[in-house]
């Protein structure tokens, strides 16, 4: 089942914003022209995870040399810090650890999510 | 109990005498240490602030003609390497080992060169059972490196010794990276001795400064604590991925709950330090050894047994008897507390691993003595 979220000009690039559908709180993220949408439920102590600090990925080479990598979308959840890939929902660093992600994808003009 | 081949990773020989030392010093440094009359020799040890009230030293180990304990060889031979089947004992000095406890970098420095040459010239050729760690001065690392590569053809000199910490930075800082460089290209395992908090350095112990010997020997895994997360957290072993580290005299019981915290504190802060590529407690699994001494003893015997084996134990446990120090570990003690089935790994094979020392490598039992 499709559910309009709005008018793609109400999700500016870069940025989280929290839609609720039905009883569901879901973050929407446009990212380049990519469209993310994940549950707000952290599957690791059950946080907000939706309204952590969203981010390319951090990396480094060797230490000291941080960069930043625009082409992985990152959500790191409030209360813990634990980060997520916001495209497959999965723990940075824990395998077992997935949020749950719905598919999105914008059609004239319009933000769909996929709720199956 | 275990009657097998055993190699002892932490043995304390000692200086009988300063006289007997003082001539491996360079001519400059023999000039700085003279007996200036009164005063007499400027001390060529750290001064210990905790003594332990019953002394540092197994009553039974002072040698009978006079010295120190581990000064004379013919008393470790038969308290020692003749009491069991010992194919090598890896020397780790006496109170000489906390060179980086002085003040005076260049006087730690040349005290560590001296040392060695010391104990390759007095020490190895009494027995081919005995090899030697490679003492080095932190104070200054590219000297300590540049000592270490002095050794590298010596393959008596089988690891790299550090124990105190002159700079209050765990030993993973980049500091100390030119000591790691060093040993990776020599092959040569580092080895953190207990104490490695400071023994005259005053930061021993996290919260405050201990004032008891008691505190201080309860304490000592801090310290070791302390290091392996250094390591871990300064990227240590993916910049030196071939460097093997062995935790001595430090303790091995704590180590699975500090993996299982810094495993967990690393999936919260790795945004801290996004250039590690495995969980910590990976980097151990592969690249980090503990000795046995002194083993913690718990109320029952399955209790210590199960906790070492969340580290594995089996496989990253290596041997030591700490001879001739108060707290040593016998042989029937330690293979009591120890499954079966983990002797001959603990007592041997493991350190035959640590070191990378092929079967060859060691003296036949019968070319002992030699």
């Amino acid at each position: 089942m499709s559910v309009d979220v709005g008018p793609v000009d109400d999700f500016p690039t870069k940025q989280m914003r929290i839609v609720d559908v039905g009883m569901r709180q879901i973050g929407i993220v446009r990212w380049g022209d990519r469209v993310f949408a994940v549950d707000n439920l952290c599957m690791h102590q059950g946080g907000p995870v939706c309204h952590g600090v969203l981010s390319g990925r951090l990396t480094a080479s060797r230490p000291g040399e941080l960069t930043l990598d625009e082409s992985a979308p990152t959500l790191a959840c409030p209360w813990h810090g634990w980060e997520f890939d916001l495209g497959t929902g999965r723990a940075l660093l824990d395998a077992r650890l997935r949020l749950r992600t719905f598919a999105a994808r914008i059609s004239d003009g319009r933000v769909l999510v996929d709720l199956r | 109990m275990y009657t097998g081949e055993i190699i002892d990773c932490d043995v304390h020989h000692a200086r009988g005498s300063d006289e007997e030392f003082i001539s491996y010093l360079s001519r400059g440094w023999r000039e700085y240490v003279a007996d200036r009359g009164p005063a007499g020799v400027v001390p060529l040890t750290v001064q210990d602030g905790l003594p332990n009230p019953h002394g540092f030293m197994r009553a039974d180990t002072y040698p009978e003609g006079g010295g120190a304990p581990g000064s004379d060889f013919e008393t470790l031979r038969r308290q020692l390497l003749d009491r069991a089947n010992v194919r090598r004992a890896i020397l780790t000095f006496g109170d000489d080992s906390h060179v980086s406890g002085h003040h005076n970098p260049y006087f730690a420095t040349e005290l560590a060169r001296a040392l060695n040459d010391w104990t390759i010239e007095r020490w190895l050729p009494k027995d081919s059972r005995i090899a030697s760690s490679i003492l080095v001065a932190c104070q200054l690392p590219d000297r300590a490196a540049a000592e270490i590569r002095r050794h590298a053809d010596n393959d008596r000199m089988v690891q790299v010794m550090l124990v105190d910490n002159p700079y209050n930075y765990g030993f993973g800082h980049p500091v100390f990276h030119p000591i790691y460089e060093a040993a990776e290209e020599t092959g040569r395992p580092i080895a953190i001795h207990g104490g490695a908090g400071g023994w005259a350095n005053p930061a021993s112990t996290g919260g405050g400064n201990v004032t008891l010997y008691f505190e201080a020997h309860t304490l000592w895994p801090q310290a070791m604590m302390t290091h392996l997360v250094s390591f871990i957290s300064h990227g240590v072993f993916d910049k030196y991925p071939k460097l093997r580290l062995l935790l001595i005299e430090g303790g091995a019981a704590w180590l699975p709950s500090l993996m299982w915290r810094c495993d967990c504190d690393y999936k919260g802060l790795r945004r801290e330090v996004p250039w590690l590529r495995r969980l910590p407690s990976e980097y151990v699994a592969e690249h980090v050894w503990l000795t046995t001494q002194p083993l913690e003893i718990s109320p029952k015997r399955e209790q210590i047994v199960e906790l070492l084996s969340w580290m594995n134990g089996a496989e990253r446990l290596v041997y030591s008897s700490d001879y001739p120090h108060w707290d040593a570990d016998e042989v029937n003690h330690i293979s009591a507390q120890l499954p079966q089935s983990w002797h001959r790994k603990v007592f041997f094979e493991n350190a035959m691993k640590l070191y990378g020392w092929s079967e060859a490598a060691l003296p036949s039992p019968q070319m002992a003595n030699a």
